[in-house]
């Protein structure tokens, strides 16, 4: 009996792959080589937004998703948390208002103790108060949605930041808060949800852009080698298509084959 | 809380499981496939999480109405009420018995189904800021936005089968195209990212401290 499930192999193998590039990568980059990350304006923006919010003496809100640590899109929350952590660190810094609503009680004990760590870390935790900060909205989407529109009309925040996986809600919390003149960024891997951020937002991360938030906000070398590992994988697929495009239409199915394995 | 409570066992924790729900997606060892089975249950506990939701919202609310905030302590307070009788419906009659399942039908759906009806609205209105031509880029999306909405529209491709295959044609190379390129990289970060949060590379959702 084999041990690894049909139709498995090639991912497994492929798996392993991109964990031995990625050390590799990770021990050059103990040497100094360390490989160019491009710039993200989204996140450069997000300093600009908390300090529009300082300007304007109004509120900042992060929208970390609406995803769960149960679903499939997980990868997407801790991506959301991760923006979390840096824009309550801005906002700690800077003395604004953070607003972030909570729509899954498992993110939310993990939520308090991010935003916690960073408002500890600039010193202002006694300025916190996490229960207005991260309230629990719903679990419900729409009335989770209704509740996000009304804070936008009563606070008016300066910027409305939302990186996570999100649903059908996301055009009616970017257009709401676009029409009380917010600055908008908005990132999300939600297939069908992107081109609504891309079209109202004034900054999008467009999907695995938000997984590097990480990497662009620490600048940590071992975890920027991990990016460059996605980029050599990236040129193994774009060689594998054309390839198997090319051979596929000459009537040799080998790459289709090779990819079953 | 103790520094190791907050950082190294949560980081063992989500090394040990996340190494299970791997291995148990690549291979058919019984023992493994038993092992996430189990640890798959243990994922109920989790849901206790629920009453920390709850008690959130009731110490917000309570603490509005409390203060009496101008123009929201009146809602605060419907709010608790509405959250006191599904709890009373749902302890008393079961959630799902009748008195239960009419509270759902009769608030929850019309509710959420108006908020859903309302999207069309925001999408007219986000279309209408959006498709304006200011250079080349917007001119083609303001071109393939209306020949899509064309050929979405029954009476066009009634008049002219060509209306529905141009925006079939779209659908089939442009956006399929494009879709495929964004899914291939989410993937390909997806994967980073979990092997970064598996060796605990992945630290920013817990916080900064280091």
């Amino acid at each position: 009996m084999a041990i690894i499930k049909s139709g498995y192999v090639l991912s497994f193998v492929a798996f392993i792959l991109f964990a031995v590039v990625m050390w590799v990568y990770g021990e050059y980059s103990k040497r100094g080589r360390v490989p160019y990350v491009k710039r993200l304006p989204a996140f450069d923006a997000m300093e600009e937004a908390v300090g529009r919010a300082v300007e304007m003496g109004r509120p900042v809100v992060m929208v970390p998703g609406r995803g769960s640590f149960t679903d499939l899109f997980v990868a997407q929350t801790v991506a959301g948390l991760t923006v979390l952590n840096y824009v309550a660190g801005l906002c700690a810094r800077y003395g604004v208002k953070l607003w972030a609503p909570m729509a899954d009680h498992l993110v939310i004990p993990v939520a308090r103790e991010n935003v916690r760590d960073a408002y500890a870390a600039e010193g202002k935790l006694d300025e916190l108060d996490v229960e207005e900060t991260l309230p629990y909205v719903s679990g419900s989407q729409f009335a989770w949605a209704s509740s996000v529109i009304g804070y936008y009309a009563r606070e008016r925040p300066a910027a409305n930041i939302m990186v996570g996986a999100f649903w059908a809600e996301s055009m009616m919390l970017a257009e709401s808060a676009g029409r009380i003149g917010a600055l908008q960024i908005g990132g999300t891997a939600r297939l069908y949800q992107l081109p609504f951020f891309a079209a109202v937002c004034d900054y999008t991360l467009l999907g695995e852009e938000i997984f590097a938030a990480s990497a662009y906000m620490t600048q940590d070398p071992i975890v920027i080698t991990s990016l460059a590992t996605t980029d050599v994988f990236r040129l193994v697929g774009w060689v594998i298509i054309i390839v198997g495009a090319i051979l596929s239409t000459v009537g040799i199915n080998v790459v289709y084959q090779f990819l079953s394995i | 809380m103790s520094e190791i409570l907050k950082r190294p066992i949560p980081l063992l924790i989500t090394f040990v499981v996340g190494m299970l729900m791997v291995l148990e997606y690549f291979f058919t060892v019984p023992a493994l496939t038993a092992t996430y089975d189990t640890v798959n249950t243990w994922r109920v506990i989790l849901y206790a999480c629920v009453y920390l939701g709850t008690i959130n919202l009731l110490l917000l609310h309570g603490r509005r109405v409390m203060r009496r905030d101008p123009g929201q302590w009146y809602y605060s307070a419907w709010l608790i009420v509405m959250i006191a009788a599904y709890a009373v419906l749902g302890l008393v009659w079961g959630v799902d018995s009748m008195n239960y399942r009419w509270m759902i039908d009769n608030v929850d759906v019309p509710l959420g189904a108006t908020m859903y009806a309302s999207l069309a609205f925001y999408m007219a209105s986000g279309a209408y800021r959006v498709m304006k031509v200011r250079n080349l880029g917007t001119g083609l999306l303001l071109l393939s936005a209306f020949l899509v909405i064309i050929g979405n529209t029954p009476l066009f491709p009634a008049t002219w089968e060509g209306f529905a295959t141009i925006r079939n044609t779209i659908f089939d190379t442009f956006v399929v195209g494009s879709y495929r390129a964004i899914r291939f990289g989410v993937g390909l970060g997806g994967i980073a990212l979990g092997i970064r949060t598996l060796v605990g590379l992945e630290t920013g959702y817990m916080g900064r401290r280091e």
